[in-house]
């Protein structure tokens, strides 16, 4: 137990390496989209008997522990001096305290501090799919409050928003219908697409290549960046936490049918790189890599080795999102070279015409960005009452578009940002200076509004891009989220860790040519013998059980 | 009983001056052992460590069957026989080394320089490290402008352990050296002397003056070391692998990590730890008596 402490505070003083190495990655997904106006609005109706007036009176003050979000690191150092956080607290009439943990180490940080017992009111954590067991465990060890009876006397309008949307709300709850966050709903189906292939359209026109949409395609553009262009690593992504990170959502590999996940087809659900199509991927990220068409350091490679190899035109083709990607990106490489253009490219099929069988899209119901609300806390309706505000009408405006006059202005009945957002005068991207006073443009207790992307995605090529990306099947194929029930979770938690590790090392191996291709089939008993049919058994069950809600 | 209050009274003073060393080891050292028991729990915070319920041996059990514990196990012992055999006498033999340099100031240039990398944060040690051993990284352009092919070093799984130790190497031999360096100040003079008195060159005098001299230094440093021998630390490594080189890389404190930190197994974790204890203890002991028969020089 000493050790485990004493390990436990190193791992905090380590922060800066892991904030480098792991962070990034998993943030920028989440911190795309945003949300529609054209909604069932929820309109902020009084006819809850409990119905909270905004600013509410009261003088306590409640505890709010949650990450800040990346775009806003080396801005601000904490919640208070972010302008949204204090505006958030006059709107609502509570006083707020808040807690962050370093970067990128939500997850240890939380570890230690449910270990200690002192838990704030509110966590903003991502209870869905970080939280080793799921919320029913969360809640049944004691940690975070069952929402039902609260939700339905205290916050009327997220009552409302989920009555009107059973759809939405039977993602919001887990199986035995126990709601266990406040959460955070892309609205718009537009919100929920924002990232795929992204490649260099300058280099293409020059070599007189068209934007690629087969597997051969992109050997031949692969090949071509690299033998005319110089490109030293022509296709580069991030890999941390796990090799090629985004990965998960079948970028490239949705050519062979698999994503590196469970996936549903034909009414069973399967596991992508235990099937023969991730066989195929590996065989021919084994052959890209021999050739030297991808990053030679991919193993290692993180989210700011990405951005230097693109800013230095080492890099010509990558996964990436429209807003942390392109929009990151665009401005780098026209740094170097005036003609550069970044344009998305369709995820990638074998045969011409066919639709991918995967790519990037959340379900409306993301799981980043949701707060609970503790068993420690000493006033639950204070909190439940706050956290409502991001479902009214007042509090969507809010939570989108920031205070008016500040943050927006209403043209014509549409809620243009200011140039203090867009045009930020102290040189913040725009990225960056939303963060500061809006929360529209990642996550949180809020319905998020689609004139958010609108206007964040300043480029044509960026509204492009979600275009090409959303075509895709995956609507057919994706899982809902499950949550397994606690006594399976633990169980299912051991099996899937250990896979996870063999795939990943499978995938290396195989792909850095220090195993042969023919190894996968080995590979695949492997996991056989680590159970996992096991864990394919406890997420039909859990989907079966999704389906029955 | 009449003898010890008699010896109190006499000697209350120094008793009384012991009490804080006693406090402390009772508070920090012998408290937590308490905490311990949730190795044999289903630890749940809010249940607190009594409360939780009893599993036994269950996560012992688990993770003497998992499927990497063969593996992590064979990596941590092989780690630590590695850093035994290459990292433990670097520090000796540059001790020697600088114990035979008589410009002093290029002795105290060399010591300054050697010790300066182990003030170095560990983080940024291994930044450098990553660095160096990239694909297009110096190493690499060595070996490129000498007909090679650079090649990410980290992403091969027989080069992590030379890494790992050459890299420890680096960091910790000036600090490491200093306790030798000093033992060497008290070999007794005269020795020498006569030595040379009866024609013994100088290596002749580093094989039976100076080694022997310093050998009860080395024989302590070398039980202490044992005692540790499983305790590979998990901070470096976890910086340096990736699943490329798990198969090499992987040891029990970075599996540790990951089960207790990220998926909130304290339990599990505990268990994993106090195993890897039981054996440090052990291995302590034996060298203990080992090194009390062959050389007379023990701990206790």
């Amino acid at each position: 137990m000493k050790r485990f402490i004493t390990g436990t505070l190193i791992i905090m003083m380590l922060g800066t390496l892991l904030i480098a190495c792991s962070s990034k990655g998993e943030n920028e997904s989440k911190d795309e989209p945003s949300n529609s106006a054209s909604s069932p609005a929820a309109s902020t109706s009084v006819e809850g008997n409990d119905a909270a007036v905004y600013p509410m009176k009261t003088d306590k003050t409640l505890t709010y522990w949650g990450e800040m979000t990346g775009n806003i690191v080396g801005v601000k150092a904490t919640h208070e001096e972010v302008p949204f956080f204090q505006d958030w607290q006059k709107k609502t009439g509570v006083k707020l305290k808040f807690t962050a943990p370093p970067a990128g180490q939500a997850k240890e940080t939380l570890n230690v501090m449910l270990a200690s017992g002192e838990l704030p009111d509110m966590i903003e954590f991502n209870f869905l799919s970080e939280f080793p067991g799921g919320p029913e465990k969360a809640i049944g060890d004691g940690y975070i409050l069952k929402l039902n009876d609260l939700i339905d006397k205290h916050a009327p309008n997220l009552k409302k928003f989920l009555q009107e949307n059973p759809a939405i709300d039977k993602m919001v709850k887990t199986d035995n219908g126990s709601y266990y966050a406040f959460p955070f709903i892309r609205y718009d189906e537009y919100l929920r697409v924002f990232q795929g292939p992204i490649v260099r359209k300058d280099w293409l026109d020059e070599l007189g290549l068209p934007v690629p949409e087969t597997i051969d395609e992109w050997t031949t553009m692969l090949r071509a960046f690299k033998e005319k262009k110089g490109a030293a690593a022509p296709f580069a992504v991030n890999s941390k936490p796990r090799f090629f990170n985004d990965s998960y959502n079948g970028a490239i590999m949705g050519a062979f049918g698999v994503k590196r996940d469970f996936y549903q087809k034909d009414g069973s659900i399967k596991f992508g790189p235990a099937e023969s199509g991730f066989k195929e991927y590996l065989r021919l990220f084994q052959t890209w890599y021999k050739e030297g068409l991808i990053d030679k350091n991919i193993a290692t490679a993180d989210g700011k080795a990405v951005d230097s190899n693109m800013a230095s035109g080492a890099t010509g083709a990558t996964i990436g999102n429209a807003g942390g990607g392109i929009g990151k990106w665009q401005p780098l490489v026209e740094a170097n070279d005036p003609k550069a253009l970044l344009v998305a490219a369709p995820y990638p099929v074998l045969n011409k015409g066919d639709t991918p069988m995967f790519g990037q899209k959340d379900n409306a119901y993301s799981s980043g960005g949701i707060v609970a609300v503790t068993a420690s806390s000493k006033d639950p309706e204070l909190a439940v009452k706050l956290l409502d505000y991001g479902y009214s009408e007042e509090g969507r405006m809010f939570f989108n578009f920031g205070t008016e006059g500040v943050s927006y202005n209403m043209v014509d009945g549409y809620p243009k940002y200011t140039d203090l957002l867009m045009k930020n005068p102290d040189k913040l991207a725009p990225a960056q200076a939303m963060s500061l006073y809006v929360r529209g443009s990642y996550n949180g207790p809020f319905i998020q509004d689609k004139r958010y992307a609108e206007q964040f995605f300043a480029r044509q090529t960026q509204r492009d891009a979600v275009d090409i990306w959303k075509k895709t099947d995956v609507a057919k194929y994706a899982l809902p989220p499950l949550t397994p029930t606690p006594e399976e979770s633990s169980e299912y938690a051991t099996i899937m860790n250990d896979i996870n590790t063999l795939v990943d090392e499978m995938t290396l191996k195989i792909i850095l040519g220090s195993e042969s291709i023919d190894k996968f089939e080995s590979y695949v008993d492997k996991m056989k013998s680590l159970n996992l049919d096991r864990a394919i058994e406890i997420q039909s069950a859990a989907l079966q059980r999704f389906n029955n809600r | 009983m009449n003898r010890l209050v008699r010896d109190f009274v006499m000697n209350k003073y120094l008793y009384v001056m012991m009490i804080p060393v006693i406090a402390y080891y009772v508070v920090f050292h012998y408290a937590p052992m308490y905490g311990a028991l949730i190795a044999f729990k289903d630890y749940s915070p809010m249940k607190g460590i009594w409360g939780s319920d009893w599993v036994g041996l269950k996560h012992f059990h688990d993770f003497f069957n998992s499927y990497y514990f063969w593996r992590i196990l064979k990596n941590t012992i092989v780690i630590s026989f590695y850093s035994l055999i290459f990292e433990f006498p670097a520090p000796i033999i540059l001790a020697l080394l600088i114990n035979e340099v008589r410009n002093k100031a290029f002795k105290r240039a060399a010591q300054t320089i050697t010790y300066m990398p182990y003030f170095i944060s560990l983080v940024v040690i291994c930044g450098i490290v990553t660095d160096f051993t990239n694909a297009d990284g110096i190493i690499n352009r060595l070996f490129v402008s000498l007909g090679y092919d650079g090649q990410a070093m980290l992403q091969k799984a027989h080069l992590f352990r030379p890494i790992y130790i050459l890299s420890e190497i680096w960091q910790r031999i000036g600090w490491e050296s200093i306790i030798y360096i000093a033992a060497l100040m008290s070999v007794d003079i005269e020795q020498y002397e006569a030595s040379r008195i009866d024609g013994a060159s100088r290596l002749k005098q580093l094989f039976y003056i100076t080694i022997p001299g310093i050998m009860p230094t080395i024989a302590i440093m070398l039980i202490l070391r044992m005692g540790n021998l499983l305790n590979v630390g998990f901070e470096k490594i976890i910086l340096l692998y990736n699943p490329a080189t798990y198969e090499t890389a992987d040891v029990i404190s970075s599996f540790v990590y990951r089960k207790g930190l990220l998926e909130f197994g304290w339990s599990y974790s505990s268990a994993v730890g106090l195993f890897n204890s039981v054996i440090n203890l052990f291995l302590l002991v034996m060298a203990n008596s080992i090194s009390r028969r062959i050389n007379n020089s023990s701990l206790w």
